[in-house]
């Protein structure tokens, strides 16, 4: 057994004695503001902009990264459930992606924990661009001002490999970060919220209890919980839906896929049972560029997370009612908007056109 | 339906007996003469059956088979062209351009090996390669299946015909397969076949001067023999290079992308933006260039010809060979310079003529079922599916 092996072997035990080391030091979680821009390579990222906007890195070349994770949308696509490849309907909400790098586990139900292997799954899987790496590598020689970025990138005499191809991606994901906010300069002592903002904040670090999961940079604890979001209609009214879902369920080999009826979240990944239904926890970071929001999209506003919450959320939801008045969820309303800034735009680079090469000069 | 199959390789036996001239290893290879196609063989793991023909020519139909949904077995091979394709080198996938010429889905089922390399040994796994490859359906399995298994109509059928209680992907191909078992020349519609079966007058004067440059002079039936007008075997004729490999982008791409696929060595990827045949399967540098002598059946609605497609007509086809083929490394020895007078080339045309039916082979494109909510849920937002005639989603 390797050490990692027997670390993971021991997070358990390591994280009891972490929770009760934590109780006894009663530190609650915390608010924390973005922290400094990531380091990247910048021929790398540049080339992997280049890549992000590239629909010839899908299958038959209609899609790209960008469709479905749109820059004027916060990297998001504004549809509660988000469409995917073309013949698909995916099944889920597509997330925004800014100060992805941040994100401890990435997707809704975790199964990423490495921006590359993400990005791979992207692009690859027939849910999405259904694209292939060989195809891609030829495709990218193909078009010379983007074999040139290449080059520059990996090395004079590299070759394009599509490997790589994701590897670019992640680094240019790396630079997208969200603006500074409102609650950032306050968290710095810089510059106060306005009241109402103000009194969600302490509403939010206190009697709601958001900050129990909402916390850290991103203000997500990175976890999978249970708050019985609805289950979005269109999965059994749709039947691309539907096939999106079972097949998913099919892929991650969870018994009966053709009995399911409902997304079963983190389950679909950890095999464990008391996570069905359980998703990781999102940032709420851009949320005024964001909306829908959960992860099926089923909250069109904020007002209706917060009412959601407040509530208790739904059937077998791991949330309490809060008694909130509604001047309260106002005030919440108001710091989640002071946690957005504005939208940086995006230089969209140019369409690159495929030229024909001297096949025997490489 | 085992005894369907015992009684096509009846049938097969008895052809076998009645058309090659001496016994011969296979019923299609009667050494050095042409004749007539035998009942279609059926493997055993895949017996025919009516219900199973139907579903297969849904499915060869259906885009939904595809990765976007866009792209049917009939893409490809249109009825309307000989079930092959009217360019030279069909789109394929969106997106993308095929490397070689389609061939033709009639008579598929007597060949022993498919593909101008020879590199799939049945129907049913060139079905699967066809609408998995990335260039030409682009279909992952889990997507596929799940859709099939949406669509009530399907449920229905694949649980009739093959006893499943879901639609699974194997029997996709199987019954596509089977379908295009059926695909095949009618033996009383192609004038040589009624020739062969002892009718005079089948063929015309032209053709029956033609038959005998054929087996003559032109020496075409040393390799063109057997009930497909083929030996099945591998040769390299020096067919003139496919221009669109060197002014199409996505040619080019196709090309690079299946010498890698192949894992050809390193060397020979950088420096050989070409296809090397039957190279591909043996590994060979003595088999670099050579392909799969096709069947000469149907060829009047299967323009154009050749593994690149490179000839437009069987006039260029003829004069080609005429000419002792083209230049490559590894020539057939078999072709020389035929010293044919215009007219004598005009016979083997009407006779290469001959060997097709008179009418195409049509199929009525059928209407496909459409894909419906898994428990019958209809709500008035989605209303009821319209007829999705193309397959649409």
């Amino acid at each position: 057994m390797s050490w990692l092996q027997k670390t993971f072997r021991a997070l358990p035990m390591l994280c009891l004695l972490a929770a009760g080391w934590s109780a006894a030091k009663a530190e609650a979680p915390q608010l924390q503001p973005l922290p400094a821009p990531a380091k990247v390579d910048p021929a790398l990222a540049d080339l992997g902009r280049h890549l992000f906007f590239e629909p010839r890195l899908s299958g038959d070349g209609s899609r790209s990264c960008a469709s479905c994770h749109i820059p004027a949308r916060g990297f998001a696509d504004g549809e509660p459930l988000s469409r995917g490849y073309n013949g698909t309907e995916y099944f889920r909400n597509a997330p925004g992606l800014l100060s992805v790098r941040l994100k401890p586990r990435l997707m809704w139900d975790g199964r990423g924990t490495e921006l590359t292997a993400v990005v791979r799954e992207m692009v690859l899987d027939a849910q999405f661009m259904n694209g292939n790496a060989g195809i891609i590598a030829e495709r990218i020689r193909q078009m010379p001002p983007l074999f040139a970025l290449w080059r520059r990138a990996f090395g004079e005499r590299s070759e394009p490999r599509g490997e790589q191809a994701f590897l670019a991606i992640g680094e240019y994901l790396k630079t997208l970060d969200f603006g500074r906010s409102a609650v950032d300069a306050a968290l710095r002592g810089e510059a106060g919220l306005p009241p109402l903002a103000d009194q969600g904040m302490r509403l939010f670090t206190g009697k709601a209890g958001c900050v129990a999961c909402h916390h850290g940079p991103l203000l997500s604890d990175g976890k999978p919980h249970r708050l019985g979001v609805p289950e979005h209609p269109a999965l059994m009214r749709e039947p691309l839906r539907t096939v999106s879902l079972l097949r998913h369920v099919a892929l991650h080999k969870l018994p009966n896929p053709m009995a399911t009826r409902g997304d079963p979240g983190v389950y679909a990944i950890s095999k464990d049972p008391a996570e069905r239904g359980s998703f990781i926890t999102p940032g709420l970071r851009g949320l005024n560029h964001s909306a829908p929001y959960l992860h099926n999209g089923r909250f069109g506003s904020l007002d209706e997370v917060v009412d959601f919450h407040d509530r208790g959320g739904g059937p077998g939801s791991e949330l309490r009612p809060l008694g909130l008045s509604q001047q309260e969820r106002r005030a919440l309303v108001a710091f989640l908007q002071a946690l957005s800034a504005p939208l940086e735009k995006v230089a969209e680079p140019p369409a690159h056109d495929y030229n024909a090469v001297d096949g025997r000069r490489w | 339906m085992r005894r369907l199959a015992f009684i096509a390789m009846a049938f097969a036996a008895l052809a076998a007996a009645a058309w090659a001239p001496s016994p011969s290893p296979s019923p299609l290879l009667g050494p050095a003469s042409l004749a007539s196609l035998p009942a279609v063989p059926v493997p055993a793991h895949n017996p025919m059956s009516e219900e199973k023909i139907a579903l297969g020519r849904l499915l060869f139909f259906d885009a939904r088979l595809s990765g976007d949904a866009s792209t049917s077995c009939a893409s490809c091979h249109l009825p309307q062209h000989g079930w092959s394709h009217s360019e030279a080198l069909a789109p394929g996938y969106p997106g993308h351009r095929l490397w070689r010429n389609n061939p033709t889905v009639l008579n598929a089922a007597y060949f022993r090996h498919l593909m101008w390399d020879g590199t799939l040994d049945s129907l049913e796994i060139q079905a699967r390669s066809a609408m998995q490859a990335p260039v030409e359906g682009n279909g992952k399995a889990f997507m596929v299946e799940m859709r099939l298994r949406l669509i009530p109509d399907y449920v229905e059928r694949f649980r009739r015909v093959f006893g499943s209680e879901w639609p699974q992907l194997d029997d996709a191909w199987r019954a596509i397969a089977a379908f295009e078992r059926t695909l095949v020349s009618d033996p009383r519609q192609v004038p040589f076949d009624r020739h062969l079966a002892g009718d005079r007058t089948a063929l015309s004067p032209a053709a029956r001067r033609g038959l005998a440059l054929f087996e003559g002079k032109a020496g075409c039936v040393q390799c063109h023999h057997g009930a497909l007008a083929s030996d099945e075997g591998f040769h390299a004729l020096g067919v003139p290079r496919q221009q669109l490999f060197d002014s199409n982008p996505r040619v080019q791409i196709a090309v690079r992308w299946q010498n890698r696929q192949r894992d050809v060595p390193r060397a020979v990827y950088r420096n050989r933006d070409e296809d090397l045949g039957r190279y591909y399967r043996t590994r060979d540098p003595a088999d670099i260039g050579k392909f799969r002598t096709p069947s000469l059946r149907e060829l009047k609605y299967t323009a154009p010809y050749m593994h690149n497609g490179v000839f437009a007509t069987l006039r260029e086809v003829v004069d080609f060979f005429d000419a002792g083929g083209g230049e490559t490394a590894n020539k057939s020895p078999l072709l020389k310079p035929l010293g044919l007078r215009s007219e004598e080339k005009t016979d083997l045309v009407a006779f290469l003529e001959a060997l097709s039916m008179e009418r195409p082979l049509l199929v009525a494109v059928p209407e496909l079922p459409p894909i419906l909510p898994l428990d019958g849920v209809v709500s008035t937002d989605c209303a009821a599916p319209a007829p999705a005639a193309k397959g649409s989603l």
